[in-house]
């Protein structure tokens, strides 16, 4: 035998061992569909903006592992769509943190303007008050 | 073909396989995402405010060190590291969110009690502003009983003042009336002023020659003499007695004691106290006329009687 035909023949049998091993996958379905969800989720809170890279990555991710379940690779769509789903998760509590942090800020800046206001306020009347 | 290539394929697949499981019992990224998590655990924002996510992370994270003590696919063990860094991400992101939110709570709770303090202020102020006003009202309207009772012991004074000079005038009046009253006694008695007092002189007509016995008309100066000593009490009367120089001195001596004597008697009849009447008997001695002739004599004979001031003086010769 050549070997040019041994080599094929062992590239086609260890394929077939590894496909084999693998090939025990169901279809991720579920982990799609929540992966799907939790993107759309992360959408509407605005992640796309205020967390724009970790959404990328969710998007991404999800759009390859559409691909795999449409080539029947369900390992690799399973893998991506876990992927999928904690990047969108990460992206949607940046988000929300972003949010809450401004909300802080803004309402800190607004107390210290009120107390500054309050004080010369207090300062005006306290001349001509008693002491 | 088949059996005469099972072995070596066999023995390929088998290295494959083989080969697929040969990686080192290290991770690079599974260890990054174990620093994570411990960077994670040490920050109390995240430790506290984040537990439930921290959880999650550390059960990835045991995932993953059981995938990488299996000996599998150095994909699968960074696939599973690559959960679990996300997730301790995830924590932190969530004790970020759950600080924000605690500080907008203390903020809102700041500023409430900074605008409370605030109107407390305001209020305090305004209570102080007040009870000065009160304290001003109040001053005032002391000021203002005081000016009106003032105003009343002024007008009590002047009504007490007016009433006074009101008796003044009375006793002004009252007085006149009596300094007339006794002018016109004194000017009917024909009393004159003398630097001794006023003295009324009785005549010669009024006593009968060489006697003492008053005649009518001696009596009714001796009546208008004793009712002005009635009327004031507390002036005395001397009375003396003078005759010209007729006759010897002992005979005039005792004749102008007698009628000086008649006259008190005469008064004392009329209710006059006697400690109030003294007598005098001058005889010829000072005589107001010359003695050598007839009018003069006559007129030498007389009765002086000098009447006291108000306090019952009178002047000796």
């Amino acid at each position: 035998m050549d070997i040019s035909c041994k080599r094929r023949l062992a590239l086609i049998g260890a394929a077939s061992i590894l496909l084999a091993a693998c090939a025990s996958t169901p279809p991720p379905t579920a982990q799609v569909a929540v992966s799907t969800a939790a993107v759309a989720h992360a959408t509407a809170a605005g992640a796309p903006a205020l967390a724009p890279m970790e959404m990328r990555s969710a998007r991404d991710k999800l759009d390859r592992a559409n691909a795999a379940m449409a080539s029947k690779d369900y390992d690799r769509a399973l893998t991506l769509a876990q992927e999928a789903q904690v990047d969108a998760q990460l992206a949607e509590a940046k988000a929300e943190s972003n949010k809450a942090g401004k909300a802080a800020a803004e309402l800190q800046e607004a107390s210290r303007v009120l107390s500054e206001e309050m004080a010369r306020k207090s300062q005006a009347p306290g001349r001509q008050a008693p002491k | 073909m088949k059996t005469r290539h099972l072995l070596p394929m066999t023995m390929l697949a088998l290295a494959v396989v083989a080969g697929c499981s040969s990686v080192p019992l290290n991770n690079a990224n599974l260890d990054a995402a174990h620093n994570d998590y411990r960077v994670a655990q040490n920050n109390p924002q995240t430790r506290d405010g984040a537990p439930v996510e921290m959880k999650q992370a550390a059960d990835a994270l045991a995932l993953a060190d059981a995938s990488l003590a299996r000996r599998d696919r150095m994909a699968e063990v960074d696939h599973l590291a690559y959960l679990a860094k996300s997730r301790v991400a995830l924590a932190q992101e969530v004790g970020r969110q759950k600080a924000a939110e605690v500080a907008v709570t203390e903020a809102n709770a700041a500023r409430d009690k900074a605008r409370l303090a605030a109107r407390t202020d305001e209020a305090d102020a305004a209570q102080r502003n007040a009870a000065s006003s009160q304290r001003q009202a109040d001053a005032s309207q002391a000021q203002s009983e005081a000016s009106q009772r003032q105003a009343a012991n002024a007008r009590q004074q002047t009504a007490a003042a007016q009433q006074q000079a009101a008796m003044s005038q009375q006793q002004t009046n009252d007085a006149n009336v009596r300094a007339m009253q006794l002018e016109e006694q004194l000017k009917e008695m024909n009393a004159k002023k003398t630097d001794r007092g006023m003295v009324v002189t009785m005549g010669d007509v009024l006593f009968d020659t060489n006697r003492a016995e008053l005649k009518s008309g001696g009596l009714r100066n001796v009546e208008k003499l004793g009712g002005f000593l009635k009327q004031y009490p507390q002036r005395k009367a001397l009375i003396e007695g003078f005759t010209d120089s007729t006759g010897s001195d002992g005979t005039n001596q005792a004749l102008s004691g007698r009628r000086a004597d008649a006259v008190r008697t005469a008064l004392v009849g009329m209710g006059v106290g006697s400690e109030r009447l003294a007598t005098h008997a001058y005889g010829e001695a000072y005589p107001i006329a010359g003695n050598d002739s007839a009018d003069g004599r006559q007129l030498n004979r007389r009765v002086e009687i000098v009447l006291s001031d108000d306090s019952g003086n009178i002047l000796p010769r």
